[in-house]
């Protein structure tokens, strides 16, 4: 359904007028102190510790009060852990830019898996389409457009590099961030205790690969499509303000499966695996196929290769 | 009385001193209760609906608000200049706004504690950085560091005034081994405050327009014009509705200062601009944004070449005695060197750093009115700060407001 | 600076510059003090995790491919008892909707001739159709290592446990492999885009860089 832009322009002013207004309006009655005015204050996670700080008993009970909420909000049964990092493992990522066609499937299983907000929309993985003519001489990121729109891919002549978190060894964004919610936990996962950001957003700026995203809005997932196997640290559903990131399915991969983007790759150019294990496929394609990393020259030590198959 | 008695009538004189006034000042408080409401209903929409509310993406996820912190914190620091003058070299015609330049720090850095409060996320979760409360990730985020020398900048300088405030409003001179040890502690804190605020953005090895080093000595010039800009525009503004005695001299050392620091400002801006164009590396692009726009339009190009004729012509009449010892002349130029270091320290500064962004992707933002409303309400809080502040300090030197036995 | 009222130098008493070291070491130390009382976590401390480890890996699991469509099979319902003609032809008949796109290759190179059901490879070993990659992997040898390891070709499953692989057929039509492009699925919002109230989907998005 085709719209004139005019129209939307005013369509949208017109809905952030409203919406401007009801929300001065609840906000300050928020602000007064009105009662059920706006909703209500959650003072359990007001209070709550930082996740590294907690027992091992208050993380059951968070993780049993959480699912109590998401059973109400979403009308479903949900199942929520927090379940620890395996021995001698760290993970690695694969991806085989000679194989992906740019179908994007593996953004919308993300989506899917992972509880991203549809409604502001969030993907944790872009994928750039660049000119194979020109990406061969170099990667200039500013060639590279994430909005291509084809009926079928790849298209003629196009290279497609798509970038998440690259969960890197050395992450700027864990060294920036104020209050210690994000770190590397010790499989290489880089993670996020969405109840103690402050949304400050200095780990965005810190990213060099644009992988991390903001709540700027409430997020929203339809409840038909809610994922209900969740981890606390991975892809249990945000709150407004905070920010999020690909997290390696960490709901899956800690139970030893694959992530949704690796199973969701039709052409197979999606690899994962336990780095520290000589047998996996990681390890095989970083000794038998040539591999790279972004933006290798800031050291950040990457855990995401790509690499000619 | 006692020491808490006789202060609590400090208090309440003081009430009573703000509580009254011209019908310029009514007409200036109700025009900053405006802007101020205005803020807040804003503020209520931005808490409510999220930050949405704002123009700023993932693509440019620091905009309008902390672009007004970079550049208030130099503001802030910019006491220092009148301090040392007064309490290290004891220059006398610079007692006289000394304690009114402390003031102007403690306003700005109310705004600057402000406008981070207003742009995170989950503001009622800013106690997880607070020591002990929370978990300050101390010593790697710059953020902790920031934290910590903007709020202890702005108790020292808090501490002083009401003290010397206090101490002039009894008749007493102030206790020099008391105070003095606090008044030269602030100095090495005032310019670590926008170093700190410096590295924070320098640290950023993604963001190659501020990975320079050059960035914190540009912090620290440009506060050094912004700073005293301010401090002469609000001393015209204050002698002619306080009976306050600012002398002309005063006013003249501070536009003669500004000749030196405007000098140094610029020729930073040239080693910045010469490195960029000459060398040539892929992270031109920024400069380029910031100076000619990139494929989509001339972007901000317009705003940054505006604030280069605004630095000239400020600088032409801080170089020239016979223009900047004309108070009216000094006063334009005051303008200009204001207008000029706003638009190259805050949205200068924060939409070439992140345009394109760590992907290369172009996103063109303008603040949204929701934000521009809330800092304006900023604003507007720290004009009021100091206007509260600025009202008692000259009631007390005009001998309006003394304390009394009995 | 030194016309007027100063004495150009900084007379600060011995005793008010010493009390100021003083109060600043001590500030100093006093607030670095404080913040090591809570700064355990850095970057890279974590909880303090029990040993966790999955059970042994099993063997990969190699996935039956898909099922031939009944009109072809089984072969000899249609081709039992005729004379095969072995010469090189372009099919006319039957088999007509078939693309052949592989090399040089043609029907008799794998189908063996007057016993369909079965394929053969290069020295005549009968080659059963659920194990068709054995002759793909006579010619794309560097893929087999490949696919053996895991690195060619989508893996499912488990990368600890039931890895599941795929004969070659499921993703490659043997009588023409190359990739045929597929549908792609709608790009993602731009920035402009997201806005307050519901996204909206601009026909032109203003200020934008292709």
């Amino acid at each position: 359904m085709k719209r004139n832009d005019a129209e939307d322009r005013l369509d949208a002013r017109g809905a952030s007028r409203r919406k401007f207004l009801r929300g001065a309006a609840a906000g300050t009655a928020a602000l007064a102190g009105a009662p059920g005015a706006a909703q209500a204050f959650d003072f359990e996670t007001f209070f709550q510790k930082h996740f590294r700080e907690m027992s091992d008993e208050e993380i059951d009970d968070l993780n049993a009060r959480l699912a109590r909420k998401y059973e109400k909000k979403y009308g479903k049964p949900f199942s929520l852990d927090a379940t620890g990092p395996l021995d001698g493992v760290v993970f690695g990522y694969g991806l085989d830019i000679s194989r992906c066609i740019g179908c994007r499937r593996c953004v919308y299983a993300c989506v899917e898996e992972n509880n991203q907000s549809r409604d502001p929309e969030i993907h944790w993985i872009r994928v750039l389409e660049f000119e194979r003519e020109q990406a061969f001489r170099s990667i200039n990121l500013e060639e590279g457009n994430p909005y291509y729109d084809h009926e079928t891919v790849p298209a003629e002549g196009k290279l497609y590099l798509p970038i998440s978190c690259q969960h890197c060894e050395d992450s700027p964004c864990t060294n920036v961030c104020p209050t210690g919610a994000t770190w590397k936990e010790p499989d290489g996962i880089v993670v996020i205790d969405y109840d103690w950001c402050i949304g400050c957003r200095y780990c965005i700026a810190a990213c060099p690969y644009g992988a991390r995203h903001f709540n700027w809005g409430q997020p929203s997932i339809p409840k038909d499509e809610v994922n209900t196997d969740l981890h606390l640290l991975g892809n249990r559903p945000r709150p407004k303000g905070v920010v999020e990131k690909c997290s390696f399915c960490i709901q899956r991969v800690r139970k030893g499966r694959y992530p949704a983007c690796v199973e969701a790759c039709p052409v197979g150019a999606r690899k994962f695996g336990n780095l520290l294990d000589p047998n996996s496929e990681i390890r095989y394609l970083l000794k038998n196929k040539r591999t790279f990393v972004l933006k290798a020259e800031l050291g950040t030590r990457p855990k995401f290769f790509y690499f000619y198959g | 009385m006692g020491a808490t008695a006789q202060f609590w009538h400090f208090v309440k004189g003081s009430a009573l001193i703000v509580s009254r006034g011209s019908r310029g000042y009514f007409t200036w408080m109700l025009l900053l209760a405006a802007v101020i409401g205005a803020g807040g209903l804003a503020y209520a929409n931005q808490a409510s609906n999220g930050l949405i509310t704002s123009n700023m993406r993932d693509q440019l996820s620091w905009g309008f608000y902390i672009g007004n912190f970079a550049f208030l914190v130099g503001v802030a620091a910019a006491a220092v200049m009148v301090v040392i003058p007064a309490y290290v070299y004891h220059w006398g015609p610079i007692r006289d706004v000394v304690l009114l330049g402390e003031m102007m720090a403690v306003a700005a850095i109310i705004m600057c504690i402000l406008f981070v409060t207003v742009d995170v996320g989950r503001p009622e979760r800013i106690w997880h950085m607070v020591p002990v409360l929370g978990t300050p990730n101390f010593p790697y985020s710059l953020l902790i560091w920031d934290i910590l020398v903007l709020n202890a900048y702005f108790a020292l300088n808090y501490f002083i005034v009401t003290y010397l405030v206090y101490m002039s409003y009894r008749g007493r001179k102030y206790n020099a081994v008391f105070v003095l040890p606090i008044i030269f502690l602030s100095i090495p804190v005032a310019i670590s405050i926008h170093t700190v605020t410096a590295f924070l953005f320098m640290g950023l090895k993604s963001r190659p327009f501020w990975n320079t080093a050059i960035l914190a000595p540009r912090f620290i010039s440009s506060a050094f014009v912004s700073g005293p800009s301010l401090m002469v525009l609000i001393f015209l503004v204050l002698r002619r509705v306080r009976p306050i005695e600012i002398s002309d001299q005063a006013i003249r050392k501070l536009g003669e200062l500004l000749a030196y620091t405007m000098v140094t400002n610029l020729f930073f801006l040239g080693c910045e601009v010469f490195r960029e164009f000459y060398s040539q590396t892929s992270d031109v692009i920024h400069a380029e944004f910031q100076w000619f726009g990139l494929r989509n339009g001339h972007g901000i190009a317009g705003y940054t070449w505006f604030a280069l004729v605004c630095n000239v012509s400020a600088l032409v009449i801080f170089v020239m005695p016979e223009l900047r010892n004309r108070i009216p002349v000094l006063a334009v130029a005051c303008v200009l060197a204001f207008a000029g270091v706003y638009i190259e320290k805050g949205l200068g500064l924060l939409l070439p750093g992140m345009t394109p962004d760590a992907m290369g992707e172009v996103y063109r933002y303008d603040p949204s009115l929701n934000e521009v409303l809330i800092g304006a309400g900023v604003w507007g809080v720290g004009a009021l700060c100091f206007t509260l502040m600025a009202k008692v300090a000259t009631a007390i030197s005009a001998g309006e407001f003394r304390y009394r036995e009995g | 600076m030194a016309d007027d009222g100063s004495n150009g130098e900084t007379g600060v008493p011995v005793a008010i510059r010493t009390v100021t070291w003083i109060v600043l070491g001590v500030a100093l130390m006093g607030i670095l003090g404080l913040f090591a009382i809570r700064c355990e976590l850095g970057p890279e401390a974590a909880r303090a995790y029990p040993s966790r480890t999955l059970a042994a890996e099993p063997e990969p699991v190699l996935l039956p491919p898909p099922p031939i469509d009944e009109d072809y099979f089984p072969c000899m319902d249609c081709h039992a008892g005729e004379v095969p003609n072995r010469t090189r032809r372009e099919l006319e008949d039957d088999h007509d909707d078939l693309e052949l796109a592989h090399g040089d290759l043609w029907c008799h190179d794998c189908h063996t001739a007057g016993d369909y059901d079965r394929l053969h490879r290069a020295d005549d070993t009968a080659v059963g159709f659920d194990e068709s990659w054995r002759l793909c992997t006579q010619c794309h040898g560097k893929k087999l290592a490949d696919w053996r390891a895991g690195v060619h070709g989508k893996r499912t499953g488990y990368w600890w446990g039931a890895k599941e692989y795929r004969s070659c057929v499921e993703c490659h039509d043997p009588h023409s492999p190359a990739w045929k492009p597929i549908e792609a699925k709608r790009p993602p919002k731009r920035p402009a885009e997201i806005r307050l109230g519901s996204d909206v989907r601009l026909e032109e998005v203003p200020h934008e860089a292709e």
